[in-house]
């Protein structure tokens, strides 16, 4: 047999092994990552509205009971209407915040452009369609003690209570500021700022724009719960 | 014959210490310095590389008798790979949050320049028992490295080991504070740089 033959063999034989071996472990797993990733989802929505704490670790049956008893997920259609399904592609997802049979808050997924990759993260708004109760990222390539701060409390904190709309209810988002937001900026427009982490001001900015996007897409849903149309 | 004068003695025990292949060889530096900002990470990747390289090294020994000399790099890179991605799915099943953490740096083992290093220069050679034990010696030398920069950089970075806190709050009370440079890769850059110096020192004497 040719030196050929034997290797196109040989690479053919080693090929065909290993890509079994693949598949079978691929598929075999397949069930535990899938379980994992929705448990990991569930965990940053719960984090969003409070109902989580980012020191503790909390058993899987937990979160996943926790999950049940308080959220639900919908879809919101182009007219910011809450429908079960999805009907058409520009339907976006939301999860709702029940307490006592009520809507308390709605979390909307917010993806934005960071300094070396893309941000994803949940927000939470309060019913009233303006005030923001919770923030929380879950995935970043930020730098890690600087950009990467974004993932902390101390600056998820932040955004608690702060509001997307300016005195006369026009939305302006939110923002994040350059450094401390004491001192720095006006007092009467404090509320729609947060401090922002220094040595990541480019993190900042293309996180600001991300959230302006992501606020802004909602805000037919926003203006709903503004007008109390949604209970 | 004493235990300590046996071959596979001196092929499990050189590269731990005398060549061990980060601070005598310089080779992995780049999965060095990126996972080793948490004990834990480190500890996982540790095991993972560990790992890839022992069943590496036995499976290329197995066949070195077989691999067409030609084809040897891509055969061993395919072994390898697969190896790599089966580690990364176990990892994504089990411990989804430490894989997170790794993110591409377990995927990334497949250019780790000590598998491929050991693959060539020693398992094509020699005989299946003393490669895996040559595999088993390069991945704990490895490990050991990555674990002492792990507990250097949490511990003077973040002020914690394994994620609890260690140093009490009233040294910060007292106006002690955490060294951002240990959470930036140039941090592990000066403790491995530490760690080579030491290490040849008392190689030295």
């Amino acid at each position: 047999m040719s030196k050929y033959i034997k290797s196109i063999l040989f690479a053919a034989v080693l090929s065909f092994i290993c890509g079994g071996l693949l598949t079978l472990a691929s598929t075999g797993l397949r069930e535990y990552q899938l379980r994992n990733m929705t448990l990991d989802k569930n965990k940053n929505i719960l984090k969003a509205v409070g109902l989580l704490d980012d020191q503790k670790s909390y058993p899987k049956e937990a979160v996943a009971q926790l999950y049940a008893d308080n959220i639900r997920q919908m879809w919101v259609d182009g007219g910011g209407k809450l429908v079960e399904e999805k009907k058409d592609e520009s339907d976006l997802p939301v999860y709702l915040f029940f307490r006592q049979e009520k809507i308390h808050a709605y979390i909307i997924p917010v993806y934005s452009r960071g300094l070396w990759g893309k941000i994803a993260g949940y927000m939470a708004l309060k019913n009233d369609g303006a005030t923001i109760t919770g923030f929380t990222v879950y995935d970043h390539q930020e730098t890690p003690g600087l950009g990467g701060e974004i993932e902390k409390k101390w600056f998820q904190k932040n955004f608690e209570g702060k509001t997307i709309l300016d005195d006369q209810g026009t939305f302006i988002s939110v923002t994040i500021a350059k450094g401390a937001v004491k001192g720095q900026i006006p007092e009467n427009r404090q509320k729609h700022f947060v401090d922002g982490i220094s040595g990541a001001t480019m993190t900042g900015k293309f996180l600001s724009a991300g959230l302006k996007e992501t606020l802004n897409k909602y805000e037919p849903l926003s203006e709903r719960f503004r007008m109390n149309e949604i209970k | 014959m004493k235990i300590t004068r046996t071959k596979a003695f001196k092929i499990f025990f050189t590269p731990i210490w005398e060549s061990n292949p980060i601070s005598g060889q310089i080779l992995g530096i780049c999965s060095a310095l990126a996972v080793t900002v948490q004990l834990k990470t480190a500890i996982v990747m540790s095991l993972a590389l560990t790992f890839v390289l022992a069943c590496s090294n036995l499976l290329i020994s197995l066949m070195r008798k077989h691999i067409p000399r030609n084809i040897r790099i891509i055969v061993e890179l395919t072994v390898i790979a697969t190896l790599v991605i089966f580690a990364d799915q176990v990892l994504k099943a089990f411990l989804y949050d430490v894989s997170k953490q790794l993110s591409i740096f377990v995927g990334l083992i497949i250019t780790n320049c000590i598998i491929l290093g050991r693959a060539e220069t020693y398992a094509l050679g020699n005989p299946p028992f003393h490669s895996l034990l040559d595999g088993i010696g390069n991945g704990l030398g490895y490990s050991q490295i990555l674990i002492t920069v792990g507990v250097l950089r949490e511990l003077f970075g973040a002020g914690k080991l394994f994620g609890f806190q260690v140093i009490p709050d009233g040294f910060y009370a007292l106006g002690y504070e955490n060294n951002g440079l240990m959470v930036l890769a140039p941090g592990a850059f000066i403790a491995i740089g530490l760690i080579v110096w030491l290490q040849k020192t008392v190689s030295k004497e």
